[in-house]
């Protein structure tokens, strides 16, 4: 993915460690990053600044994540919002996304969750025109007629591995981890305790990878999947 | 313990109870007392007038000199006979003198008469005969009739009342006593049921009291009564008992954590000070670093499991509650494991009745139920046999995982919803021993029991959802 300009992303987190550590992981993976340690300075940075996205932390000393939130989204400013939170309920959740976030992460969180999660935001925050046609290489998928082919080959694919591959199609080149496999495509919103969603992986690859020379969906140790054409430039 | 009595609300009801009923006997113990009034002065204004008319009658037939003896005569008569009932007395208009003392407002016109109550004293100045008995009392009361003669004379008859007086006097005083002692037998009966009251909550204080220096063990007395103070004192008694079992549960995890936690944190320890000898670029650090990452993640998921558990037990997160459709419930999962199952060679199949529903929280459920399949798939062996299903049976809805596994000594199924609690030949698997206690956290959430049985062979596990919702 080949940006016009590199993405600015607006951090506000009060814990001078972690906000140090997720600035230091996104500005080497390419991101030029704003820190905000405190609420106010946080939605006044906000405001004024371009951002490309806010990562925000929801317990903030001055004026807490949500507020923040709510006091962009009622100046009409939709940039994407991941917001971070050591609060992990099914209902903290709810809340976070119901004053305006998009995401929502609960600490202890692996640096690639947060950087997957990130990038799907960005790529959600692209004006969206909408497609019925998706596109890899010779992997096609027909959104209209419900029907996936590789290099003219027909691909049957049960609903569920539709869904699956619809959103990897739609994140190409971007890693996405088994909890927002969980999340976006089957609605869980836990740990996934055991393997379910790597066998789903390894059977949509063999249904799309097996008989064809260039694989396109590759795993990525420690983080997740990604789905992109390695020999593209 | 006085002062605290009588700010007792039973006591101050009782004392308004004393109050209105005192005023009530008062009322009622009145009225008999002016009518008995009424009636004696009724008597004496009848004898007083039969007397009048008889000395009216006389006049008539004979001279007023006549007339004057027959007075003098009964008036000696009345006397002698030691009574004080009649007395009678003319006198001439010129004076006036009955009107002066008896009707000192209203003179009367010719050929009327009139009534009044007045002192004897004053009877005795009307007449002119301050001599007349001695033994009369300033207070003593007479009856008087005045009766305007032809010519200006003025007849008056009285009738002596004191002993009337006398006995109404009694009356009043008794009736005044018994409104006394009404009023001070309510307020005695007030008092003590206070103190009663008083008693009884006292008892409850104390142990309450007890409880809040930390003897959760304690429990509200329950007389054999079972009146309001016993339903109440059972009522508490049951809320104590959930909070008592709801800091036990705390305790444990607690203890849980420490316990289960200090394992991994001292492994994830001695890797990280193990690496401390290892050349940065070496395999072995490499290595040691993924290690270390794997126990924190492992112990993420022993926290977020302990969490969850903790959550569901706390019966919070009621906002997320819906109807939840079984037969989707069960389809999604279903269809996540079945390639999990078919990697594993195991034959697994899913079916819900259609159109079963129960409310609760979908993501707790299919968490839960996500733990049973994932046991079910970690022990049941290739070629074994899985089920998920939901049907209704009478008046509940059995949703239920069975595997034709090794199964659970019947000995054991109590203990392995136990936190942490992990069978002897379960310790070769991965796991942390929370699968089954969220499973247990969630269906109490849901009030609905889990059953554990043979499934010959295997294990069946059953959550009984009530159909009635």
């Amino acid at each position: 993915m080949v940006y016009a300009r590199s993405m600015n992303i607006l951090l506000v987190e009060d814990d001078k460690a972690t906000a140090s550590f997720i600035q230091k992981g996104l500005t080497e993976s390419g991101y030029i990053v704003d820190h905000a340690a405190d609420g106010e300075d946080g939605l006044h940075l906000a405001l004024t600044g371009q951002y490309d996205a806010l990562i925000v932390d929801r317990m903030l000393p001055g004026r807490d994540g949500l507020s923040i939130i709510q006091a962009l989204r009622a100046q009409d400013r939709d940039t994407p919002v991941l917001i971070l939170s050591a609060l992990g309920a099914v209902d903290n959740r709810v809340e976070g996304l119901r004053a305006g976030g998009d995401d929502y992460l609960v600490k202890p969180y692996a640096f690639s969750e947060l950087l997957a999660r990130l990038q799907a935001l960005m790529r959600r925050a692209q004006p969206a025109q909408e497609q019925t046609l998706l596109r890899l290489r010779d992997l096609e998928m027909d959104l209209m007629k419900r029907q996936v082919r590789r290099a003219d080959t027909n691909i049957n694919l049960q609903p569920r591995e539709f869904t699956l591959l619809e959103y990897l199609l739609r994140h190409t080149g971007q890693v996405v981890t088994r909890t927002m496999l969980l999340e976006k495509v089957w609605d869980y919103h836990f740990d996934p305790q055991t393997n379910v969603i790597d066998v789903h992986i390894s059977r949509l690859r063999s249904k799309i990878d097996r008989d064809f020379d260039v694989p396109l969906l590759h795993t990525i140790r420690g983080a997740g999947y990604i789905l992109h054409d390695p020999e593209a430039a | 313990m006085i002062l605290r009595l009588l700010n007792t609300t039973v006591f101050r009801l009782s004392l308004v109870y004393a109050l209105l009923f005192s005023g009530v006997v008062a009322v009622a113990m009145g009225s008999i007392y002016w009518s008995a009034a009424a009636q004696i002065v009724q008597q004496a204004d009848t004898r007083l007038r039969l007397e009048t008319k008889s000395l009216e009658d006389l006049l008539r037939t004979g001279s007023f000199s006549s007339l004057r003896e027959t007075i003098k005569l009964r008036n000696e008569d009345a006397q002698r006979a030691g009574r004080r009932f009649y007395v009678y007395a003319l006198s001439n208009s010129p004076k006036q003198a009955f009107d002066e003392y008896i009707h000192p407002q209203r003179p009367l016109a010719n050929g009327r008469q009139a009534f009044a109550t007045v002192s004897f004293a004053n009877l005795l100045r009307a007449i002119d005969q301050a001599d007349y008995g001695n033994q009369q009392s300033e207070h003593d009361m007479a009856r008087v009739l005045v009766t305007t003669l032809p010519d200006g004379w003025q007849l008056l008859a009285a009738a002596d009342m004191s002993e009337q007086q006398a006995l109404l006097d009694k009356l009043y005083r008794h009736i005044l006593l018994a409104i006394l002692l009404i009023f001070a037998l309510a307020t005695f009966g007030g008092v003590l049921m206070g103190y009663g009251v008083l008693r009884r909550i006292d008892s409850v204080r104390q142990t309450a009291d007890t409880i809040m220096d930390g003897d959760l063990s304690q429990r509200m007395t329950v007389t054999n009564r079972n009146d309001e103070f016993d339903r109440l004192s059972v009522v508490l008694n049951r809320m104590l008992q959930r909070i008592e079992q709801l800091m036990q549960a705390m305790h444990e995890v607690t203890d849980n954590l420490a316990h289960d936690l200090r394992h991994p944190l001292n492994r994830l320890r001695n890797r990280l000070e193990a690496s401390q000898f290892e050349p940065f670029d070496s395999d072995n650090f490499q290595q040691l670093q993924q290690d270390a990452l794997q126990d924190v993640d492992d112990l993420i998921k022993t926290f977020n499991a302990l969490l969850s558990i903790a959550q569901a037990e706390s019966g919070m997160q009621r906002n997320e509650w819906s109807t939840v459709a079984l037969d989707t419930l069960v389809a999604d999962l279903g269809e996540l494991y079945e390639v999990v199952a078919e990697e594993a060679g195991i034959h697994f199949n899913y079916t819900a009745q259609p159109g079963l529903t129960v409310y609760g929280n979908r993501q707790l459920l299919a968490q839960a139920l996500t733990n049973l399949l994932d046991n079910a798939m970690k022990y049941t062996p290739s070629g074994g046999e899985i089920q998920l299903q939901a049907q209704q049976q009478a008046q509940h809805i059995a949703l239920s995982v069975s595997d034709s596994g090794p199964g659970i000594p019947a000995e054991a199924r109590q203990r392995v919803f136990e936190r942490f609690v992990r069978l002897d030949n379960a310790r070769s698997t991965p796991g942390n021993g929370l699968g089954l206690s969220l499973v247990k956290a969630v269906a109490d959430l849901h009030a609905a029991p889990v059953r554990l049985a043979d499934n010959q062979p295997g294990l069946r596990v059953v959550l009984v959802f009530n159909a009635a919702i």
